[in-house]
């Protein structure tokens, strides 16, 4: 009896999924990216934080509708802080999962290491490794890097301390790839401004105590202390130093002083401390966003960078209409740079996007323009003292 | 997908060429070698500046791996040649990490902890992603092949009787009439030879070395692989080496399937996961998945 | 220059002292158990962040929190054996030999470290304790700290050898350690003493990690980092020894600060296998031998 209905009905809803599928097929296909950060290893303690901040743009962005239509796809890899790892990671996520971008990659040698599979398949790379090697690779501007290069580091913490009226200035370095470069270029610069550079010490930063490396800097009775280390043995540093006796300037990077690493020492050890790190304008919408995503009054400033990223992944998507690692490389630096409306955060700019406007986004790190080299072209950099256990701004310049 | 099994399939090769290199001193002359990592390195750095710096061709390259690492092999030997089981166990460490040490610090030869990048693969210019991980796992897999059948002749043959001999009692094969240095010498060196023989390859399928890659966690790896599949036999060397890189990249798979827990949580839990199933295997089977077959001759109670 | 090879020395020395009470604990249950016990380095974790939960979460003082340190270890150390390592023991005729469970036990500080890492996270944790700033004695700089550190090692240490000496149950484990078969005929139970070894070792690994925590701060790799040196100083000190496991700590300790008046400090660690190296080219079995407690 309901035969003929229902065998009209069966092979009609057998038809539907193929309509609806062919309809909505370009619209429901999600953006596949990636997060390559250390989760394990010896630089386990910055990348859950990367992790979180990413996630809360992608949130956000999905519930708005996502970015033309489409949802966002986020497949969170750990690189183990070892490049091995990190280039499995990495053909995992280009392979497999078929990502058109990756961001986050923090340690250098993960980051050179996962270089060339990235621009030989054409998947955009961001990341936030500071060595200046990264961006001399023949990359064909598949890489993006937000962090400062050394050059651009060190000359504003040389002036910074000239500017504070420092006269004797030691560095105590990790041993990374920049560590010579660092101090080389922060000693010339002093030079130039009339401070001595009593030179430097490297040590092996998987070590359990400096005392005696502490006691090398101390005997050449210096007045400011350049800490050029990573959050865990800067740490052991300051504790040596507080014990030592030191009362002079001591001078870090952010990423060496964030929040969670002052949170485990008293704070008389670290009372004074100044850290640098790159930074928008004051009061800048994509640092407050930042903020309230990681729920700190100071993010540290890789969480910040890969907020960006993130940022002008999107943003790229919606300009070029397409979500290939190719239509993110050609369209990156038309929503970052430019002559565009200036917008602070992805939904704003994808508001503008869609009304026809150019946009110029500023993020959450800086200005987040970039050369063709993928290095930033400049930003500005907010000096932050410790006090009383936090971070309190001193100048943005 | 194909391109990523086919790259895992090379690190899994390399992996099992560590395997069997460690094989020859430890499984069959009983030397506990922890050193894997540094001779790994020695071979990886040998090739890389040689292609890069001096423009080598690139199989020289790896020929003159495996002899500096062999080379290298024959001191260490006759330095540690007193030393038995853990004793020997830390000096081999010791290596290995100093090898590590210098990569890192001396700049002008190794590029520091910026490593060296850029190195040659053959063909990898001309050839598409796939085509090239294609060329490369079969080019590792013929030298995995190729290495595993000349050591297990060369156990078969008086040389590795000799070697079982001196792991089994030194002594006894000393009263023997053997010359138990020059054996133990030449074990070290071939094993050595071999694992300089994976770090070329590696260096060249991975375009770029970096110290950071040659930490002891890698030893520790190999180890696991070696004991997991069975000591002793070449066969057990490679499938150890085979079950490791699977639970590596296995359990990355296994996260995408666990809901609620942090991107940290889920990184410790497959960590975990890995050393949880060796430990399975350990207890399944003490002496690996494919134990030697060794003839007892039981002595009377 | 002396006054500086002086002040090295002095750090070393303290170095020394701390590295000193998980090297006894790793080289204690070497000579019981027969088989070197990796998980020595997990332990050392373990200890670490329970001595810092007693301390920041119920606000416990340093004394009662290292006793929790201890405790942990000692715990973590005898339910890990049992599950993970037990089998596996040469002293149970386990097939594998020393190997299977010197393996095993590798594999079981890369489950500890990740199950700490599961629970706590990668960030670094202090203790609620206070920094107190150095003593100038002549032209030496000393940690109050750092000293306390060694007089508590120093305690566990003599604590230890009192029981080893002259308490029945610390003769029974020298007995087993000595001549198990002999032991066995004078009816020592050799699986009570092992798990008491275990215990007993476990628990000064958990108790050297909050030591070294103390002094910097802890994360989960805080065992792994520690690990090579206490194998290290047991090796060279003669394995199963325990008044060797404190030369050789101190003689780690003191080669690795001395090597700073040639060598650069990322060269160290290199220094400190070279040392091991020239120790062990003239006393192969180690600086004491094995075995003589």
């Amino acid at each position: 009896m309901f035969r003929p209905t229902r065998r009209a009905a069966l092979l009609g809803s057998l038809a539907m999924p193929f309509v609806a599928r062919t309809a909505l097929a370009q619209a429901k296909e999600p953006i596949r990216l990636a997060t390559l950060t250390p989760l394990t290893g010896a630089g386990g303690s910055y990348g859950p934080a990367m992790v979180k901040a990413v996630r809360a743009v992608v949130d956000a962005l999905n519930a708005a509708g996502g970015v033309a239509g489409r949802p966002l796809q986020l497949q969170s890899e750990d690189d183990e802080t070892n490049p091995d790892a990190g280039v499995r990671a990495a053909r995992k996520l280009i392979d497999v999962d078929k990502v058109s971008a990756i961001m986050g990659t923090w340690a250098s040698a993960v980051t050179t290491a996962v270089a060339p599979l990235c621009w030989e398949s054409r998947t955009m790379l961001f990341t936030v490794s500071g060595a200046d090697s990264i961006t001399k690779l023949p990359h064909n501007g598949y890489i993006i890097r937000t962090q400062p290069n050394t050059e651009l580091q060190s000359m504003r913490a040389a002036n910074h301390l000239a500017d504070a009226g420092a006269k004797r200035v030691f560095g105590l370095s990790a041993q990374t790839p920049f560590a010579v470069d660092s101090y080389n270029r922060l000693a010339a610069v002093l030079k130039e401004r009339g401070t001595e550079a009593l030179g430097d010490v490297v040590y092996d930063a998987s070590k359990t105590s400096f005392r005696s490396e502490v006691d090398q800097a101390l005997r050449t009775k210096p007045d400011t202390l350049f800490l050029n280390g990573y959050a865990p043995d800067v740490t052991i540093i300051l504790r040596e130093l507080y014990r030592a006796g030191y009362e002079g300037r001591k001078f870090t990077f952010g990423y060496a002083a964030n929040a969670k690493m002052l949170e485990s020492l008293p704070a008389e050890v670290t009372e004074g401390l100044v850290a640098f790190s790159p930074s928008p304008d004051l009061d800048s919408p994509a640092y407050a966003a930042v903020q309230q995503s990681l729920g700190t009054d100071s993010p540290d400033t890789y969480s910040c960078q890969v907020h960006d990223h993130i940022s002008m992944v999107a943003l790229a998507v919606a300009k070029a209409g397409d979500a290939t690692g190719t239509a993110i490389h050609d369209a990156v630096r038309k929503i970052s740079q430019g002559a565009g409306l200036r917008v602070t955060s992805a939904s704003d700019g994808l508001r503008a996007l869609a009304a026809g406007q150019e946009v110029n986004y500023d993020g959450a790190s800086g200005p987040c323009d970039f050369r063709d080299s993928g290095d930033i072209e400049n930003c500005k950099f907010r000096f932050e003292q410790v006090r009383g256990g936090k971070l309190a701004l001193l100048s943005i310049s | 997908m194909e391109n990523y099994l086919l790259a895992m399939a090379v690190f899994a090769g390399l992996y099992a060429l560590m395997a069997l290199g460690l094989n020859v001193i430890w499984g069959l002359a009983g030397m506990v070698n922890l050193g894997l990592a540094g001779f790994f390195a020695v071979g990886a750095y040998a090739s890389a500046l040689l292609t890069v710096r001096l423009h080598w061709p690139i199989p020289a390259g790896w020929a003159a791996a495996a002899l500096a690492a062999a080379a290298i092999g024959v001191v260490v030997a006759l330095v540690t040649a007193r030393l038995r089981g853990d004793y020997l166990a830390i000096v081999t460490l010791g290596f290995s990490e100093v090898v590590r040490l210098v990569a890192s610090n001396e700049i002008w030869l190794t590029g520091g902890t910026d490593g060296i990048s850029g190195i040659p693969g053959p063909g990898r210019a001309a050839l598409s992603a796939l085509d090239y991980n294609l060329l490369y796992a079969g080019l590792v897999w013929v030298a995995v092949a190729a290495v595993a059948a000349a050591l297990a002749r060369l156990s078969a043959a008086p040389f590795g009787r000799v070697l079982r001999a001196i792991r089994e009692d030194e002594v006894v094969a000393a009263v023997a009439g053997k010359r138990t240095l020059v054996f133990k010498v030449q074990a070290f060196a071939v094993g050595a030879g071999v694992l300089g023989l994976a770090g070329g390859l590696y260096a060249h399928f991975n375009a770029y070395v970096a110290p950071d890659a040659f930490q002891p966690l890698v030893t520790i790896y190999v180890v696991l692989a070696l004991t997991a599949g069975g000591t002793g036999r070449m066969a057990g060397a490679v499938l150890g080496a085979v079950l490791v890189v699977a639970l590596q990249e296995g359990t990355r798979f296994g996260a995408d399937v666990l809901p609620g827990f942090t991107p940290v949580q889920l990184a410790a839990l497959r960590a975990g996961a890995i050393g949880v199933a060796l430990i399975l295997v350990l207890h399944i089977r003490p002496n690996g998945l494919l134990p030697e077959q060794v003839r007892h001759h039981r002595r009377a109670p | 220059m002396p006054a500086d090879a002086l002040q090295l020395l002095v750090n070393g020395l303290m170095a020394g002292a701390v590295l000193a009470v998980p090297a006894i604990g790793f080289t204690a249950i070497y000579a019981v158990l027969r088989f070197p016990n990796f998980a020595v380095g997990g332990m050392a974790t373990v200890g670490a962040y329970a001595g810092w939960v007693a301390n920041t979460r119920a606000g416990w003082p340093a004394a009662a929190s290292l006793a929790a340190a201890f405790a942990a270890g000692s715990a973590a150390g005898l339910l890990s054996d049992w599950v993970a390592l037990r089998a596996l023991r040469p002293s149970r005729g386990g097939t594998g030999g020393a190997l299977a469970a010197a393996i095993a036990s590798v594999a079981l500080n890369i489950v500890i470290e990740n199950a700490v890492r599961f629970v706590w996270g990668n960030d670094p944790r202090g203790y609620d304790l206070p920094v107190y700033r150095d003593w100038r004695v002549w032209d030496l700089r000393i940690g109050p700290q750092q000293l306390e550190n060694a007089a508590m090692a120093t305690a566990a240490m003599a604590a230890l050898f009192v029981f080893l000496g002259s308490t029945r149950t610390g003769r029974m484990m020298r007995a087993v350690a000595d001549n198990p078969a002999l032991a066995a005929l004078k009816g020592i139970d050799a699986e009570r003493v092992a798990m008491l070894a275990t215990a007993l070792g476990m628990g000064l690994a958990g108790f050297g990690g909050m030591l070294t925590g103390l002094d910097t701060s802890i994360d989960p790799l805080t065992g792994f980092r520690v690990m090579l040196p206490v194998f290290a100083a047991a090796v060279v000190g003669g394995l199963g020894s325990v008044p060797g496991a404190v030369l050789g700590a101190l003689v780690v300790g003191v080669g690795e600060e001395l090597s700073l008046l040639v060598l650069p400090p990322s060269y160290r660690t290199a220094v400190g296998f070279v040392a091991i190296l020239l120790v062990l080219s003239f006393r192969p079995r180690g600086l004491l031998g094995e075995r003589a407690y």
